[in-house]
């Protein structure tokens, strides 16, 4: 017997777009356009979603969850006839891996430079130089105490 | 000019054009105030922050920070405009969650509260290209146009920050777009439809092998064609496109060098400016085939 895991649907149900899964009647039309769907052999955002209404933690949520090969591309957004908003419902299930600690390095060190200077990209002495030679003001600098205020 | 005919904006460049491709930055500051367009630099904006990772982390933190940010330009009442599609992603989007979800309003206020600071929802999010479309007018970018850019043929890549979700983006149909042709027939090129026009550039994708996958297929459906160039809009497909061939290259053992421009760029050229400017020696593809076709010397 099927046992549905509505522990997992409620924490999922309480991140922005997370709820929007259980809209799904799994009429597969993300699938059609869905470049990651094209690309892996994996990839389905139709049984996503079909995870999402069984509570399926463990395989969403695990170390090599099908989730990180979405490209947010949003092509499903533009077909699904429900609104359910799939590529919103794989972020919100991202977020959820932040409590496993599942998170992609990637995730990681972005985060963690916001975090430190609130931008991504590395401002140095090289590319202040680079864009003084087009012209150009040095980057300026960001208050990152606000950031650590809110984030907070 | 006269003051009240221009259009005033604040600009939001960005982590990547600031820190990695500052020459798109460049070229629109270069090129905005000839069309009657004003940029007003605001202090203290973060990274948007981006759609893709940060967002991955914490939406509800994501949307915080881009409220944050959102705010800088309301104090100043301007409008936003955006010159990255991730940016252009983050920013649109959490203007519209933050305009139809009153509760996340209150708990974005309630965190940014702390620095004196409220979300109010009195300025829009708009990609710098439909602020040339919509508010300036095509007309106006036209008449800037001293030498247009005859002979060249360009394939578009639109990327898909800048049309999608079509219902928050309100910039054009998704899957039939035909604003970067507009812009292209602008400067005179020859825009040049390809298979793959509105595939992804898998950019976002954590997975080791599908992003090259999807970029080799782009760029196989365009060098069937007789193209100069490849044409576009995001830095992030650039990034994919640009050094992004010479990865693919190296990975399949397939000769790729298709030079990369920023629409921005192709701009300055039909304005008038010299290609130094445009900060062409930043590109790992080199353009210097168009620019001989072109017949235009770098001083």
């Amino acid at each position: 017997m099927t046992v549905i895991n509505f522990d997992f649907k409620k924490q999922l149900d309480r991140i922005i777009g997370g709820d929007l899964h259980s809209y799904c009647f799994q009429c597969g039309a993300c699938v059609g356009d869905c470049p990651s769907a094209r690309y892996s052999k994996r990839f389905n955002p139709r049984q996503i979603m079909l995870m999402c209404i069984m509570g399926r933690e463990k395989e969403l949520l695990g170390e090599d969850s099908v989730i990180w090969e979405c490209t947010n591309c949003y092509n499903c957004m533009e077909r699904c006839p429900q609104d359910v908003r799939p590529a919103e419902v794989i972020i919100a299930l991202k977020n959820l891996c932040g409590r496993n600690e599942t998170r992609p390095d990637k995730v990681k060190q972005m985060v963690k430079a916001v975090e430190k200077t609130g931008l991504t990209g590395q401002v140095t002495p090289a590319i202040n130089k680079i864009r003084a030679g087009l012209g150009l003001d040095p980057v300026k600098p960001v208050p990152v105490d606000e950031i650590l205020k809110i984030l907070r | 000019m006269s003051e009240d005919l221009k259009q005033r904006y604040t600009p939001f460049f960005g982590c990547m054009i600031s820190t990695k491709y500052p020459q798109f930055e460049a070229a629109v500051r270069k090129t905005f105030p000839a069309m009657g367009g004003e940029l007003v630099d605001l202090d203290g904006y973060s990274c948007c922050p981006d759609p893709i990772y940060f967002k991955a982390f914490d939406k509800e933190q994501w949307v915080t920070l881009a409220a944050r940010n959102i705010c800088i330009a309301e104090e100043a009442g301007l409008d936003i405009v955006t010159c990255c599609s991730g940016c252009t992603a983050t920013l649109k989007e959490a203007n519209h969650l933050l305009h139809e979800d009153v509760g996340l309003r209150d708990r974005v206020n309630a965190r940014l509260e702390k620095i004196g600071k409220e979300y109010k929802g009195t300025i829009e999010v708009k990609h710098i290209v439909t602020a040339l479309r919509d508010d300036i007018g095509l007309d106006r970018v036209a008449d800037t146009v001293v030498r247009p850019l005859e002979g060249l043929r360009v394939a578009i890549h639109y990327g898909c920050h800048l049309l999608k979700p079509s219902k928050v983006m309100k910039v054009d149909d998704p899957d039939r777009p035909t604003i970067l042709e507009d812009l292209m027939n602008i400067v005179g090129v020859e825009p040049v439809e390809h298979e793959e026009k509105v595939l992804c550039c898998g950019k976002a994708c954590m997975d080791p092998d599908i992003p090259a996958e999807m970029t080799r297929d782009v760029l196989r459906s365009i060098k069937q064609l007789d193209v100069d160039c490849m044409g576009l809009i995001c830095p992030t497909c650039f990034d994919e496109y640009d050094v992004g061939q010479i990865l693919l290259s190296r990975k399949f053992k397939e000769k790729y060098e298709l030079p990369v421009i920023y629409w921005f760029q192709l701009l300055g050229l039909a304005q008038g400016l010299d290609p130094e400017e445009m900060g062409f020696k930043r590109h790992k593809i080199k353009v210097n085939p168009l620019l001989e076709k072109l017949a235009i010397a770098a001083s």
